[in-house]
């Protein structure tokens, strides 16, 4: 009797541990009864945020950066050169992108790669390139050269949706991977 | 009886090997450059200097030989339905499932007063409730197996405890082993609270990453 209520008392707790996040979007109960998946990242909802980001690349997912990355990303003066391009725009746009990507970046999301992420960026400088993040840099180290920089439908790890086929919705699991040129690759 | 057993054993550890050498069999071909202790991609190790890491660094230019690559064209992409990753999660929620199975299914009464006659031992082991806790149990075998399989590049003991993915490891393989241990000690008294602690550390594995 007093080992099984060591167990329940050890994953009640492994629970608490874990919902500490989620209250930031919902209250315990209503996470611990929530059955909609949330092993991926938490996809865009914001319209703006679609349509002003989408318009020159893909519209990231807050999750995948910290809020610290976005506060930096997304001031006025940032956005005249974001990365190399002068994305400027009017300053109630910018600010509702702004409070919208930090109100959903990873360290305030329960979405477990964004927690991932959130952990693996707590410590140390800013991340402002999401191909930086060493998660991600884990997450692709097996893929050979030629199939991102020498696929000439790829170019770059910048571009999530060439490979991750539902990463609009923000699922970047392998299964959903097919990569361009090489449609036999699997993890 | 035993006989029948043993072979329904068998029978179950013939199909969960087939099934993982499928799934297996269409995992990539193991590049012999890359270090396979996950540690070594760590940020303490000079990962960076191996070849295919390099394509990370997105700043590069894209690549100027790029005639032989063919472009084939688009097309809808499926993923396909039988992947080891589903093969993993249904087999965890099939578990699940076989432990409320389980703890709901009626149970041979309990002798107490005496020993039990052989009858009452057999009755016991071929009862519905004996069934579901052995299919829950090697279910959660199973479950553990592919997870091994398909999860591993997700289990980095650097991450540290609080990482999701390493809670789910732990407490799956915690739960699976309680369940084993529980089926080991049936009928005896004691085993169903080792069960349900089993199925609840299954419950919480599953939760933390769902």
């Amino acid at each position: 009797m007093k080992n099984n209520s060591i167990v329940l008392v050890s994953l009640t707790a492994a629970l608490l541990v874990n919902s500490t996040h989620a209250g930031a979007e919902e209250s315990f109960i209503g996470w611990l009864l929530d059955f909609s998946r949330t092993k991926e990242v938490k996809p865009v909802t914001d319209k703006h945020y679609q349509e002003e980001c989408g318009e020159c690349h893909f519209a990231y997912q807050p999750g995948l950066l910290p809020a610290r990355s976005w506060d930096r990303l997304l001031k006025a003066e940032a956005m005249r050169d974001h990365f190399g391009d002068n994305a400027e725009m009017d300053i109630d746009t910018l600010k509702e992108i702004h409070d919208y990507a930090v109100e959903n970046a990873a360290d305030k999301s329960y979405y477990k790669r964004s927690r991932k992420i959130a952990a693996a960026t707590a410590d140390g400088p800013t991340p402002l390139r999401i191909t930086e993040l060493h998660y991600i840099q884990r997450k692709h180290h097996e893929l050979p050269e030629k199939m991102i920089k020498g696929n000439r439908s790829v170019k770059s790890l910048s571009y999530c949706d060439k490979c991750h086929t539902q990463a609009d919705d923000g699922v970047y699991d392998n299964d959903t991977v097919s990569i361009p040129n090489y449609p036999d690759w699997d993890d | 009886m035993k006989l029948k057993e043993s072979l329904a054993n068998f029978f179950a550890v013939i199909c969960l090997t087939v099934v993982a050498a499928m799934a297996h069999a269409s995992e990539a071909v193991f590049e012999p450059e890359l270090p396979t202790v996950a540690s070594s991609y760590f940020n303490k190790h000079n990962f960076s200097n191996y070849r295919p890491y390099l394509l990370a660094q997105n700043e590069v230019p894209t690549a100027k030989s790029q005639d032989e690559i063919s472009v084939t064209s688009f097309e809808k992409f499926n993923p396909p339905l039988f992947t080891g990753s589903n093969a993993h999660k249904f087999l965890g929620v099939g578990t699940l499932a076989l432990v409320i199975a389980t703890a709901v299914a009626p149970k041979p009464p309990e002798v107490e007063d005496r020993a039990p006659t052989q009858a009452e031992l057999d009755a016991q082991k071929s009862s519905s409730h004996a069934k579901l806790g052995r299919a829950a149990a090697t279910l959660a075998v199973a479950t553990v197996a592919t997870g091994l399989l398909y999860h591993w590049d997700d289990f980095h003991l650097e991450d540290g405890l609080f990482d999701p993915d390493n809670q789910h490891a732990l407490l799956g393989a915690a739960g699976a082993l309680a369940m084993l241990y529980a089926i080991s000690k049936a009928p005896d008294e004691g085993h169903a609270g080792m069960g349900i602690a089993g199925g609840a550390a299954m419950a919480v594995a599953i939760k933390l990453t769902w």
